[in-house]
């Protein structure tokens, strides 16, 4: 098991870039390690959400999922979160990974969502898996998602 | 790819050996020439490998890229042989259009759109963090919505008799089973019955400034000038978790029924698997839920007028023209070949649009054909057509969804950059409230096609008919 350390860059922009698809919104990201892949994906998909920085780290939740294969983690991890954001209504600003095996624990840390003090950026529908994509070379891994918006 | 030019507005994709018919594009040669390299077209080919698959894989000329299925794109299966794709639906299954007219003459409310605007903005939620319209819904109310349709905004005062005669299917798809939606769908939409979303979701304030069949026009009771209401939404979060849910459940059956398919997103099972009659029973509760949404808003934007405006009901004269939906998948009787044939005609970004006399339309409209919406943009113009006889035989009933994207959001936001997005549209004559920026930003019209050249290529092939042009002045943003 590895604990990955958290840091929050301080501009999104470091996490992820997004890609042209005519009618959703795809991102693609870049980490030295697998584990840090899906901890700069679960922090980009708040990026996409809100602003994330004007977001408090008060509280904490936790999710843990688990996939045979990396799309499908990816998928269900984000699918995850983002049942968190549209259910329980909790945004968050930072996360921390934790891989076992084909499992993966994340824990997100924020509060609840709250329109007057959060700046949303727009409704995401759904994590698709088009064009989805988790992929590595010996000195990177890579990720591509598209969601539905 | 290889394309074959069958008229100035058809264009085929010979079959191959993995495709199971040939797929066909209604296009003029100017939107084709802009296709060439675009995967929309690869994804039109892939749609041609569904197993069952009968006739054509069809595109509209709003075909985009989409997911799995193209934008635009149309495939009718043999209800019994075919196959359902939760992707040939969408994550927003039943997102549609609906079009209200009114008693009023756009210079009477000119001096007061602000105002207007201001009021529906206020009234109609856009969702997220909001208590939705009607708060407090529990799961049990909650499967009443999805069991009975628009018959539970009838039931709960948000709806006439005659409203649910003007909404395709009268605003309930049969087979609906509450119990096949999950938990986490009923929680995504409980606070969303009655709210916009965001996205290209809107909701807009017209006039109609150009009248193309003065006859059709008035079977509509649509007239120069007068002012309409179009709202854009469907399914909500409920609909969005119950596509997500049955992906998965078909893809993780594909196996065992040896379907294989060239993109993940198309996963498909037999309709009459038990997955497969699943995701129909699900389909058709978000649905249901979709019609019940738009339903509630324009009871809402009915009540905003009343209280802008300080008019009585009767002064308003507020009446659905009609409602359709453009992402779902319907069990239709259509030609194919010499024959008839019970087919399930997936409608992926593209409108029913059955001709004159048939018997699905109610006997007011039955004389004219179906009503079929198409919004532009939010500053050039939205479209009023009614489907016409071709359209039963060539293209499964169905027609044209809206513009198509130009620009992709991240490209609309980028150009979008410094510009003061509101004041432009207002010199174009157009006042808009929107929830975020980005709303604006990636919805602007210069990220749209043209949508009268959408319009025109489906009635140079005879599919469907203009009736009227609606010019929008004001635009609710999610």
């Amino acid at each position: 098991m590895t604990t990955k350390p958290t840091t929050t860059p301080t501009e999104d922009t470091a996490l992820f870039r997004e890609i042209e698809h005519t009618g959703d919104l795809g991102i693609e990201l870049t980490a030295p390690t697998r584990c840090e892949l899906f901890r700069r994906a679960v922090l980009a998909l708040a990026a996409l959400l809100v602003e994330r920085t004007g977001v408090a780290e008060r509280e904490q939740r936790e999710i843990t999922v688990e996939a045979e294969a990396d799309p499908d983690l990816m998928h269900d991890l984000l699918a995850e979160l983002l049942a968190l954001f549209t259910v329980e209504g909790f945004i968050w600003r930072d996360a921390s990974a934790t891989e076992a095996g084909r499992s993966l624990r994340v824990t997100v840390r924020g509060e609840p969502f709250d329109p007057a003090r959060h700046a949303f950026r727009g409704e995401i529908k759904a994590v698709t898996y088009h064009a989805l994509m988790v992929e590595s070379s010996p000195n990177e891994w890579r990720a591509r998602v598209i969601f539905d918006v | 790819m290889e394309l074959i030019k069958l008229s100035d507005y058809l264009w085929e994709i010979p079959k191959t050996s993995s495709m199971m018919v040939p797929g066909r594009i209604y296009a003029s040669a100017k939107m084709i020439a802009g296709l060439r390299d675009d995967p929309a077209l690869t994804q039109v080919a892939n749609v041609a490998c569904l197993p069952g698959i009968v006739g054509y894989s069809l595109a509209m000329p709003d075909i985009h890229w989409g997911y799995g299925f193209p934008i635009g794109g149309v495939a009718a299966v043999d209800a019994c042989d075919g196959v359902i794709s939760p992707g040939g639906v969408g994550y927003d299954i039943n997102c549609g259009v609906r079009l209200a007219r009114t008693s009023l003459h756009f210079n009477s409310v000119e001096p007061k759109i602000h105002r207007l605007a201001e009021a529906i903005f206020n009234k109609i939620p856009a969702g997220v963090g909001s208590q939705g319209a009607i708060a407090g819904l529990s799961i049990d109310q909650l499967k009443d919505v999805v069991r009975e349709g628009a018959n539970w905004t009838l039931r709960n005062g948000y709806a006439t008799e005659r409203d649910l005669e003007h909404t395709e299917e009268g605003g309930v798809l049969a087979g609906a089973d509450p119990d096949r939606i999950s938990e986490r769908a009923y929680k995504r939409g409980a606070k969303q019955l009655g709210t916009l979303g965001s996205g290209n979701h809107f909701l807009e304030l017209s006039r109609v400034d150009e009248i193309y069949d003065s006859r059709i026009a008035d079977v509509l009771g649509l007239e120069l000038g007068q002012v309409t209401v179009l709202i854009h939404s469907g399914s909500r979060g409920l609909g969005h978790q119950t596509c997500d849910d049955y992906l998965k459940l078909i893809a993780s059956a594909m196996a065992r029924y040896e379907i294989r398919l060239p993109d993940r997103q198309l996963a498909a099972a037999p309709i009459i698997s038990t997955e497969g009659q699943a995701y129909l029973a699900a389909m058709a509760a978000a649905a249901n839920f979709a019609w019940c949404n738009r339903q509630v808003m324009m009871h809402l934007a009915k009540q905003a007028f009343v209280e802008a405006l300080s008019i009585s009901p009767g002064e308003l004269g507020f009446e659905l023209v009609y409602d359709v939906c453009h992402n779902i998948a319907k069990f239709e009787e259509h030609s194919v070949g010499s024959r008839k044939q019970m087919v399930c005609v997936h409608r992926k970004g593209a409108t029913r649009a059955f001709g004159p006399g048939h018997p699905a339309l109610p006997a007011s409209l039955r004389p004219v054909g179906q009503p079929v919406l198409i919004p532009g943009d939010m500053a050039r113009y939205s479209f009023v057509l009614v489907g016409l006889e071709t359209a039963m035989r060539e293209t499964f009933g169905s027609s044209c969804h809206g513009a198509g994207r130009l620009l992709s959001r991240t490209k609309a936001k980028r150009e979008a950059g410094g510009r003061d997005l509101r004041a432009e549209l207002n010199t174009l004559g157009v006042t808009v409230r929107a929830h975020t920026y980005a709303g604006i930003a990636e919805e602007m019209p210069h990220a749209y096609k043209d949508v009268a050249e959408v319009v025109e290529v489906m009635e140079a092939a005879r599919v469907t008919r203009r009736v009227a042009r609606l010019k929008p002045f004001a635009v609710i943003k999610g």
